[in-house]
């Protein structure tokens, strides 16, 4: 019996970290003993108090005994130097490479170069800075691009890795402008990158997927945490958007070997809780992940099949569920897998994408129809999926596929299927369905006791009629004496002024 | 009390029966393909009623959290007509969809030379795509027909195990399990087999290899004949894990081997219970003797 996929467990490629910022209340050793408890292989140390002064006296005898604790403990390090207040007790991170003044800076960096040298850690990760109020981004990047000059070749010559962490609100805040940085300095082999995912959802335009694709093997550390588009505020896993599972497998699929750190500095007060429930949320991130690098891997398989053999289409489409799971694609908000779909929807519909890519307009026509019509009905969600996939990607489909699509949305919405009816008011209705028929897809949701969430554009294209025809159900039920969706005051609310007549 | 019926014609039930089913521990079930009552008379037909059992039918279980798997073929009645044997080009493509557990009913209903050549042709399907093989007896000439459904089985080269010879009694067990096949019993209100003769069968012959069914469909007959054989089981003083194999995990075993068996619970629905060691009968414990 089939009851599991064929995603099966692996051993993530990379090492699992905590950053010590987020223990401020525990002394080192105590620290990197939880860390190795909970079934951390790394931790990100950051230099200053409380736990290492970069410039203590009997810093050679510190680091040797900790060299020895972290051999003990079987840990890797990372080297981190955002520590707040260290240089100046008043002003919060500066002097920074971005100010006139940053000697303290380049020393302070230099002297982690030294000491991550001496700890043998995988990299020296460091920011920009906020740009001072009066001073120019063309002032700003010349002081910066001539002091990492400095501090690279520094690490050159102690065989040191450093990694530069885009930062939101900084000089360098997204991928794009660490890769402008380095190439402005002829790309120099070890100056690599850091990203933090939360800020990529703050402030990556490709998001977390794209952010880590963009840095790709010039990876050289992670930060892991969770956030909120716009505000810069690092949140355990759960509170945020970050889509754990994808950057996850992001990691696996670029074969970062490095170390991945949780980075959570404003909750010492819960650290060792904090601790296990975040290991807990990337175990749990890596096994959904599994799921997804596994339909990433079928997709890459069928695509490759059909483009050799366009025959084994129909097979390859049929069989999609056993290879990929047939679960819920987002269980949380949608547990019955109906409004979104299901895992193997979402990895029919991808394929379908790609054959927009590979196929002439009419024999993707033809194919979308055998599809649907050969199909049972996980099968005809993956083609309406696929049809939505189209859509997005492409501004104009050609009239072919569009006539062919249509049929297909028709049939689709004529069914009473729930899952069917759902996925079939996605971005290819939204782009190509005509007014009448919309509204009456629209209102076969609420009647069906399907949430409108499942339609794309709902508020671009929502009219006075929708309006007037969720007035008259609702008036329909009340004489019935039953409820009233909650659905039907949205749709009597919505209306918007879509022009299109009929 | 977990059940699976592994031979019932849903698409002719109602939804009262399916909340009938779920009440009762029915968790999963399998819809065999066959005759609708009025002939088919076109392969058009076939597509449109193969293609409801792996859509709308599946889709109606799930609402009253019953997993819905089919077997799908040319069954034996129609195979003699020409106008529906074309059909036999289309069921290649379904044997790949998910849930579809065997190919069937298969075997013979009048044993005809037409019915002949549709059975040997799909038992060649059920090898090629390594499917079980879900094989009626005829209501007429039950004994021949079964002696030679099981010379024909033997000719294919298909492993007796992925076989199971349904609509069993007194008269055929014997030679079905000599066979090395599953044996199915249908159990209805009053031709077929009723539950005490089932309990005598299994007393005779044991629980290897057994499947009870329902077979209801749009005649007289009952869905919950897996419930009521199960208790005279009990009744009779069978165990709740002899219960448990004969109803759940006897057609666990027979489907599984197709690879197609979905049998997590459907979100929203709990999974039934597989018996309690400890539990008797309606409290009264009917076990005898030492446990083993």
């Amino acid at each position: 019996m089939t009851v599991t996929t064929s995603a099966s467990a692996s051993v993530m490629p990379f090492s699992l970290g905590y950053g010590t910022n987020g223990f401020a209340d525990h002394p080192l050793p105590v620290v990197l003993e939880l860390l190795a408890e909970q079934g951390y292989d790394a931790v990100a140390l950051t230099l200053g108090h409380p736990h290492l002064d970069p410039f203590a006296e009997d810093l050679d005898a510190q680091l040797l005994s900790l060299r020895g604790l972290l051999d003990e403990l079987g840990l890797r390090v990372v080297i981190e130097t955002g520590t707040r207040f260290l240089l100046d007790p008043r002003h919060k991170h500066r002097p920074a490479l971005v100010d006139e003044e940053a000697a303290a800076r380049v020393a302070f960096l230099r002297r982690a170069v030294d000491i991550a040298a001496t700890l043998q850690a995988e990299c020296v990760s460091f920011f920009s800075g906020v740009l001072p109020a009066d001073t120019t981004p063309e002032a700003g990047w010349q002081r910066l691009t001539s002091r990492v000059v400095d501090i690279v070749e520094y690490a050159r010559g102690k065989n040191v890795l450093v990694a530069i962490e885009p930062e939101p609100g900084m000089l360098v805040e997204t991928v794009s402008d660490v890769l402008r940085l380095r190439a402005e300095l002829g790309d120099p082999d070890n100056l690599r990158v850091t990203v933090d995912i939360g800020h990529c959802v703050v402030v990556e335009p490709a998001g977390v997927r794209g952010a880590l694709l963009q840095a790709g093997p010039l990876l050289a550390n992670v930060q892991l945490d969770d956030m909120r588009p716009h505000i810069h505020e690092h949140l355990p896993f759960g509170e945020g958007t970050v889509d754990l599972p994808l950057a996850l497998a992001t990691l696996a699929e670029l074969g970062y070997r490095g170390v991945a750190a949780v980075e959570l500095p404003r909750h010492s007060h819960d650290a060792p809780g904090l601790a296990a429930r975040s290991i807990d949320a990337l175990r749990a991130g890596w096994e959904a992940s599994g799921t997804m690098r596994e339909s990433e891997r079928w997709l890459r398989e069928s695509t490759a099949a059909v483009v050799a053999d366009p025959g084994t289409l129909n097979r390859i489409f049929a069989t999609a569920g056993r290879r990929v799971g047939r679960s819920p694609l987002r269980p949380d908000a949608d547990p019955t897998g109906v409004l979104f779909g299901t895992i193997s929807d979402n990895a029919r519909g991808k394929l379908v994408g790609r054959l927009g890519e590979l196929l002439p307009p009419d024999e993707l026509a033809e194919a979308l129809l055998t599809l649907y019509n050969g199909g049972d009905s996980a099968e005809r969600r993956g083609v309406l999926k696929g049809l939505g996939a189209l859509a997005t990607s492409s501004p104009k489909l050609p009239v072919v596929v569009v006539s062919a699509g249509l049929r297909l949305t028709a049939e689709a919405l004529r069914t009473s299927e729930s899952g069917i009816v759902a996925a079939a008011v996605g971005p290819f209705a939204a782009a190509y369905l005509d007014q009448h028929n919309w509204r009456h897809a629209v209102l076969k949701l609420v009647f069906m006791d399907i949430s409108v969430s499942a339609v794309t554009d709902l508020r671009e294209r929502a009219d006075d009629e929708l309006a007037r025809m969720a007035g008259d159900f609702a008036s329909e039920r009340s004489a019935a004496g039953r409820s009233i969706p909650d659905d039907v005051h949205l749709l009597l609310r919505s209306s918007s002024s879509y022009s299109t007549p009929s | 009390m977990r059940i699976f019926d592994p031979h019932i014609h849903m698409t002719s039930r109602t939804t009262n029966d399916y909340e009938a089913l779920y009440a009762s521990g029915v968790r999963a079930l399998v819809e065999p393909a066959f005759w609708s009552g009025q002939p088919r008379t076109n392969v058009g037909s076939f597509i449109d009623y193969f293609d409801s059992l792996l859509g709308w039918e599946r889709f109606r279980a799930a609402q009253f959290g019953i997993r819905h798997h089919a077997t799908i073929a040319l069954n034996p009645k129609e195979s003699n007509d020409p106008r529906c044997v074309p059909v036999l080009d289309e069921i290649p493509r379904y044997l790949v969809k998910e849930g579809v557990v065997a190919i069937g009913e298969i075997g013979y209903d009048s044993i005809t030379p037409a019915e002949d050549e549709a059975f040997s042709r799909q038992l060649e399907l059920a090898r090629e795509y390594s499917l079980p093989a879900m094989v009626h007896t005829p209501h007429r000439e039950k004994l021949t027909g079964t002696r030679r459904t099981l010379d024909v089985v033997r000719e294919s080269g298909v492993v007796p195990g992925m076989v199971v010879v349904d609509h069993l009694n007194e008269t055929n067990v014997e030679m079905v399990k000599d066979a090395g096949a599953w044996m199915g019993f249908s159990i209805y209100p009053d031709t077929k087999m009723d539950e005490h003769r089932m309990v005598a069968i299994l007393r005779s012959y044991g629980t290897e290899r057994v499947l009870v069914n329902s077979a209801a469909d749009w005649g007289r007959s009952d869905p919950l004949k897996t419930l009521s054989t199960a208790n005279a089981m009990l009744a009779a003083g069978f165990t709740t894990d002899d219960v448990d194999k004969v109803l759940w995990r006897n057609p666990v075993e027979f489907y599984g081997q197709s690879g197609q068996l979905i049998l997590d619970p459907i979100p929203g629905f709990d999974a039934a219970e597989p018996p309690d060691a400890a539990a008797g009968f309606e409290g009264n414990s009917v076990l005898r003797g030492a446990r083993v």
